[in-house]
Order: structure tokens, then C-alpha cells, then sequence
């Protein structure tokens, strides 16, 4: 990919004049709707999110009730002016995966054992997207569900790692993502230090990945507290 | 005294899975869960330590409503067999704000319907009726109508589908004189919950 003669590197620092270690500015919003029983909106740099959180309610059709807990429904949905070139509306391989592997990354924090026969729709949409949507979906649906009252063992914080000319760098914007050489998505339970979701995208060492997932989590401590500040604030005025 | 981890932040609120404590000092209350020993919190609120070393997180946020004995429902008949009457419960009176989080299919049966003896339930309730009744079975969902303010609130006329107007004890269908028994409540044709 380099042949297309983009340098993304110039003088120590990326195309944004970020440092290789260095976040995107990060701004939530909590309870953005007013007829979600939660929600948030997100922003990671050009990333605009918003995540509502509708339920625990009864599930329909019931043949797909769990007895025992609750569901949880996730849907990942791009707005067709999110990117540069029109995305085709509606559900397509991509977002089907994400929106599983987002659902997955959330499912070990709720408490959905209190709730059976019952589901939990999280809807994200994706406003303007510019590479880490998911990412930050998975950030705004986190905050929206503690903020619809839903039980939850912790937080969930996502960040994405990835490698550019050769460089281990965090938070890829959309320029860094197509010329890249690897991005990782992670999500994690910080204080618990568990992972709860990884993908990878692309090729890096075993040094380099450990290098990445050092970074990442790093970042999503940073991305925790700024959850952490948003919902306090959010709840301390009343 | 020896607490190995202090209770999380000096914030005034905490969040889910800030640490409260652990089981040796209190009994998990509400919004509280227990993992290996240790307590923390499962939702947004105030902590509070009961005298009984209960420990509870008040919460700040909405949390979902859940249907408890003893809370007064409002419900639609959906069907009506021999011995029970199945209602669709739409809210629960004083959480009215959210979706209830749990199945909403009720069942009232015959000798919960009124003190005294019912020998036909069709005599007491009839299809798309509202009722308001008492929840006497949380787990199962078991209604109760055995109270003055509780029983149908609003019914209509079984051939003409016309609302039906209180005379008495009776309900009367304005268009086309039918006369119809129920298990009215108090608040009949009020429209109060």
C-alpha cells in the first residue's frame, strides 16, 4: 500500500499532528433523547455517535424469550451520509457483524439474569464516520445503558490500535485506516482488565500486537474516565 | 478496620462496578452485586448502610419498573375461559413512565374475582375490557379484583361494540339497550387509574 506514496508519518507525528499515542478528542453527551429509557451521544474526533437504550421489555416473538435472563439486541446502523460516497441504507454484511460483535462486547457486564424473558434493544447510529465507529458505538452504547438504569457489573471502553508506516499508532483516523498496514478494535472492562472484544484487521508482529494492545489499553483508562466524569455529571446536579 | 480497599472515590455517587465492600461487612441490598466476596454497585445512585448492615445504592437514575405483589395493575381481557381470565397488562399504576421489564400476561382467576361466590366469569368480565387489579402472585402473574376500586374500568358492548355507561350495578350499552353484569370497579367510566 505504500506504493500509493502517502506518507502518513511525517517528523514523529501523524497526519492530524497527533503524537502516536494520542486519542482523539472525545465528547459525550448523556441522555440525548428524551423518549429512550438511555442514551448518549459520542463524538471521537470526526466520529458522531448516538446509542439509545429502549427496555428491559417484554420480548417479542416470545419463542425467542430466554426464561432464565434477558436478550440483548444490538443493531450497528450507518446513516447513508455518514461517509464521503452515499452508504446504501439498511443492514449489510459489515454492520451484521458489527453489530454482533459489539452486542458481544457488551453482554458480560449487564446483570441480565434480573430481567428474564425480556430484551434490551440498543440501537447506535452512526451520524459521520471516520474510521472507529465502532469503537465508539460500543463507548456511547456503554454510557446509555448505565444511563437507562439497567444493572451492569462495569463500564465497557472501547479504542482501536493499528499500524502505519510500520509505526504502532492508537485511534487510526479514516486516512490512516485505508493507507494502513493493521487495525485492531478492542473493547475492554478496565477495572477488571478483561477484553471483551479483538479483531484485527490486517498484519503486525507478536511484538507489534502486544505493543498495540499495551496502547489500547492504556487508552481505554482514558476513555473510562471521561465515561466516568460525563455520567457523574450528568447525575450530580439533581 | 483493616479494609484492604477503600470504598471507591469520595464521590458522593457511584456507578456500576464501583466498589462499595465486601460481604463480611455487609449484606448486598438493592443495586448491589456480589462477586467473589466483593460488593459493588450494579447501577447509578447514592450509597446508603442500613442499621442491619444492609448496604443499598438509592439509585439516581430511572431504573426498570418491575411488577411486585401488592401493585395495583391496568390491564385488557384477552380472553376469557371457564375458570381464569386472561389480561394483557399494560402498566403498573405509579411507574407508569417506563415499559414494565417482564412478561405482561396476567391471569385472574374465578375465585380471585370478587368476595362471594361467582358462578359464570362471562357474568363478571367480557372480551377488551380494561380492568385494575392487584398483583397477589409476582412470579406467576396472579391478579386479583377482589377489592372496591378494583374490576373493570371500561367495557363495550358485546354485540355493538359501543361503549357501555354505568346504571347501578348494571352496565347499559346506550345504542342498542343491551344490558351487561360485570365486576365493575369504583372508577368506572372515570378514567382514573
Amino acid at each position: 500500500m505504500k506504493e500509493e506514496g502517502i506518507e502518513l508519518i511525517k517528523d514523529g507525528k501523524r497526519l492530524d499532528g497527533r503524537g502516536f499515542d494520542e486519542l482523539r478528542p472525545i465528547k459525550i453527551e448523556v441522555g440525548v433523547l428524551k423518549r429512550a429509557d438511555g442514551s448518549c451521544y459520542f463524538e471521537m474526533g470526526d466520529n458522531k455517535v448516538i446509542a439509545a437504550v429502549y427496555g428491559p421489555r417484554e420480548m417479542h416473538p416470545r419463542h425467542a424469550q430466554d426464561a432464565k435472563m434477558a436478550v440483548l439486541k444490538y443493531r450497528y446502523n450507518m446513516a447513508p451520509f455518514s461517509v464521503e460516497d452515499r452508504k446504501r441504507p439498511g443492514p449489510d454484511r459489515r454492520s451484521v457483524e458489527i453489530s454482533k460483535i459489539s452486542r458481544e462486547a457488551l453482554e458480560p457486564v449487564i446483570l441480565k439474569e434480573y430481567y428474564p424473558k425480556t430484551e434490551i434493544d440498543v440501537y447506535v447510529e452512526i451520524l459521520q464516520s471516520d474510521a472507529g465507529t465502532r469503537t465508539a458505538g460500543i463507548n456511547a452504547a456503554s454510557v446509555a445503558l448505565a444511563d437507562a438504569g439497567i444493572p451492569m457489573r462495569d463500564l465497557v471502553s472501547s479504542v482501536a490500535v493499528g499500524k502505519i508506516d510500520g509505526e504502532v499508532v492508537l485511534d487510526l483516523n479514516a486516512v490512516e485506516d485505508n493507507n494502513g498496514e493493521a487495525d485492531m478494535p478492542i473493547a475492554m472492562i478496565v477495572r477488571r482488565n478483561v477484553i471483551t472484544s479483538l479483531q484485527m484487521d490486517g498484519r503486525m508482529t507478536k511484538d507489534e500486537f502486544k505493543k498495540g494492545l499495551k496502547l489500547a489499553m492504556n487508552a481505554c483508562r482514558q476513555i473510562y474516565e471521561l465515561q466516568r466524569t460525563a455520567l457523574i455529571e450528568r447525575y450530580s446536579e439533581m | 478496620m483493616g479494609r484492604v480497599k477503600k470504598m471507591e472515590r469520595g464521590d458522593k455517587i457511584v456507578l456500576p462496578g464501583d466498589f462499595l465492600g465486601t460481604s463480611e461487612e455487609f449484606i448486598p441490598g438493592t443495586g448491589v452485586y456480589d462477586q467473589g466476596g466483593n460488593l459493588y454497585a450494579s447501577y447509578i445512585g447514592e450509597v446508603s448502610i442500613g442499621n442491619n448492615r444492609v448496604i443499598n445504592v438509592i439509585p439516581r437514575v430511572e431504573t426498570p419498573p418491575t411488577i411486585e405483589e401488592g401493585d395495583v395493575v391496568i390491564g385488557q381481557v384477552m380472553d376469557i375461559k371457564d375458570n381464569v381470565a386472561i389480561v394483557s397488562i399494560g402498566c403498573v399504576k405509579g411507574k407508569e413512565s417506563r415499559e414494565v421489564a417482564a412478561p405482561s400476561q396476567g391471569i385472574i382467576h374465578i375465585s380471585n374475582v370478587r368476595n362471594g361466590y361467582v358462578t359464570e366469569l362471562q357474568q363478571e368480565f367480557g372480551y377488551l375490557d380494561v380492568v385494575k387489579a392487584k398483583v397477589i402472585d409476582a412470579k406467576t402473574l396472579r391478579l386479583s379484583t377482589k377489592a372496591k376500586d378494583l374490576g373493570v374500568i371500561k367495557a363495550i358492548c358485546m354485540k355493538c361494540k359501543h361503549d357501555l355507561k354505568r346504571k347501578g350495578n348494571v352496565l347499559t350499552c346506550e345504542r342498542c339497550k343491551r344490558v351487561e353484569t360485570r365486576k365493575l370497579s369504583e372508577d368506572y367510566g372515570k378514567g382514573l387509574i
